[in-house]
């Protein structure tokens, strides 16, 4: 575990550099730029604003805020994992020719992912301010979600990167598993939706920690119980143990196979 | 001893390789080959038992036939492979000049891909800094270092990779067939940049089909055959032996 704080650090400008190169070349070539980083949420929002404010009326007030408060993580997320299982084959030919620490590159997708993210919290702000909904002050505490959302992130991403070099099948069953995996969580609906007969069942699922401050902080203005909140950065600390030392202990044979 | 006199030390270094001789291409032999537990891979040695010591400031050859193990040992060597077994030490950076412009990004700018390979091979972002303008200069790019490189033409991509691989000043150069880069004016710049770098006292360990090249730069030559060091000596001694190992397989695979 040392290892990865201490590579982390002495490769820190890679990281950053491959981070940034990954954000340039998704939006080289667009007129808007990095404005698009802005612009995609804000589109989202739009829409969501639109459909659940007039055609479909749910019984949460401000549904697009009550959505977007998690969808925003979630994308991080998911993108996330989508760019990340394919850092260690996608960069295969360079492995095969030059020493580089492995690790760079899922830490350089998933940064690249929270600059985004952090991104995509501007139009969301500005949301709230448009629809006069109240700005609580407990999104001073979202850091500590988000450093909850970012570890178990970068665990996952150490782990699908590491498996997706023996069988790449990985890379196309991560996106059932996504899409399965979001529909299971409290995303477009709240916990208490679930039948109590299978809250039980709900519990299981880390994201549902992970993602649980975000929509308290910034929908409902409250705190998470201490509980929660321990659950979250438990999960995010437990996913890169196990992530990591899964793909320290395969990582010298990567090049064999990408 | 006080200080270590040698910069690579290969002791009794074997890599084994797996080769997949029969891959099932459809997913009814996927299952066939899983009940029948069949292995379809075979491991074969791409270096068998290899000990050889190069020393601080010595130029080195390697030489051989297409997959006798040159670039193999070469990636031994550049920590891209890990040996199967045997121990390997090398003391000093290494930068690898195999296949130039491996990290090399098409959409970025010639400056951009100057920093990211720089990283890449060792550099921190201040030392990139600090020899961006020679990385250039070296590279005769002008206006271009500022255009993305797809826009480059083959000749002008290698040279930029080249200079950024020569200026990362390792005290290990590894060169794997890249002495055909550019024209003969740019050529000539590279041999007597690597000239400059040996002149410097640094390690070189090149492997070349070009027989001449070989004899101009190196000291000494290994001869690497089937995974294992032939012969090890004066460049003329061993392209002797090489020339010799070529006529007596050559009229072989002629017949087929």
């Amino acid at each position: 575990m040392g290892a990865l704080f201490r590579d982390t650090y002495r490769y820190r400008e890679l990281i950053w550099a491959l981070a940034l190169k990954e954000l340039r070349v998704r939006y080289k070539r667009s007129v808007l730029g990095f404005l698009w980083a802005l612009l995609n949420p804000a589109l989202l929002m739009l829409v969501l604003t639109l459909v659940f404010g007039t055609i479909m009326r749910f019984s949460a007030p401000h549904y697009s805020i009550f959505l977007l408060s998690v969808l925003l993580p979630w994308t991080f997320f998911s993108q996330s994992l989508a760019y990340s299982v394919e850092s260690i084959v996608g960069n295969g030919e360079l492995l095969k020719k030059v020493r580089v620490a492995r690790l760079v590159f899922p830490i350089a997708a998933v940064v690249s992912n929270i600059i985004n993210f952090l991104l995509s919290m501007i139009p969301l702000a500005l949301l709230i301010l448009v629809t006069r909904f109240p700005f609580h002050w407990t999104w001073l505490y979202l850091p500590i979600p988000m450093m909850g959302l970012f570890l178990f992130t970068l665990g996952a991403a150490f782990f699908f990167a590491a498996v997706n070099v023996y069988y790449r099948d990985v890379s196309h069953i991560i996106q059932v598993l996504l899409s399965a995996w979001f529909y299971f969580s409290p995303v477009i609906y709240s916990v208490d939706f679930m039948p109590a007969k299978y809250q039980w069942l709900f519990h299981l699922n880390p994201m549902l920690y992970v993602l649980n401050g975000f929509r308290l902080g910034i929908y409902y203005g409250q705190l998470p119980s201490l509980q929660s909140t321990a659950m979250c950065l438990l999960c995010g600390v437990l996913s890169v143990v196990i992530g990591f030392t899964v793909f320290r202990r395969y990582e010298n044979s990567f090049v064999y196979y990408v | 001893m006080v200080e270590n006199q040698y910069s690579i030390e290969f002791d009794d270094v074997v890599q084994q390789f797996r080769r997949i001789t029969e891959r099932p291409d459809t997913l009814r032999e996927v299952f066939a080959k899983v009940r029948r537990h069949r292995i379809n891979y075979q491991d074969f040695e791409a270096v068998k038992h290899v000990s050889f010591r190069i020393s601080k400031g010595e130029v080195v050859g390697l030489i051989g036939r297409n997959g006798s193990g040159k670039s193999t040992i070469l990636k031994i060597v550049a920590g891209v492979y890990t040996p199967t077994s045997g121990s390997v030490r090398v003391h000093g950076s290494i930068a690898p000049l195999i296949e130039l412009g491996a990290g090399f990004h098409h959409e970025l700018t010639g400056r951009e891909n100057i920093l990211l390979n720089g990283l890449l091979l060792g550099l921190t972002k201040r030392q990139v800094g600090e020899r961006e303008a020679q990385m250039i200069a070296f590279a005769e790019l002008g206006d271009f270092i500022d255009s993305p490189i797809k826009q480059y033409s083959s000749g002008m991509y290698m040279r930029l990779a080249f200079s950024v691989a020569i200026e990362v000043d390792p005290d290990i150069l590894i060169i794997d067939e890249i002495l055909g880069v550019g024209d003969a004016g740019f050529q000539q710049k590279c041999f007597d940049r690597i000239q400059r770098f040996r002149d410097a006292g640094k390690t070189i360990i090149l492997v070349s089909h070009a027989m001449d090249n070989m004899r101009k730069f190196c000291s000494r030559l290994l001869l690497i055959h089937n995974g294992a060091i032939l012969e090890d000596g004066p460049a003329d001694h061993v392209i002797d032996r090489y020339e010799a190992l070529i006529r007596q397989r050559a009229p072989l695979s002629a017949r087929k």
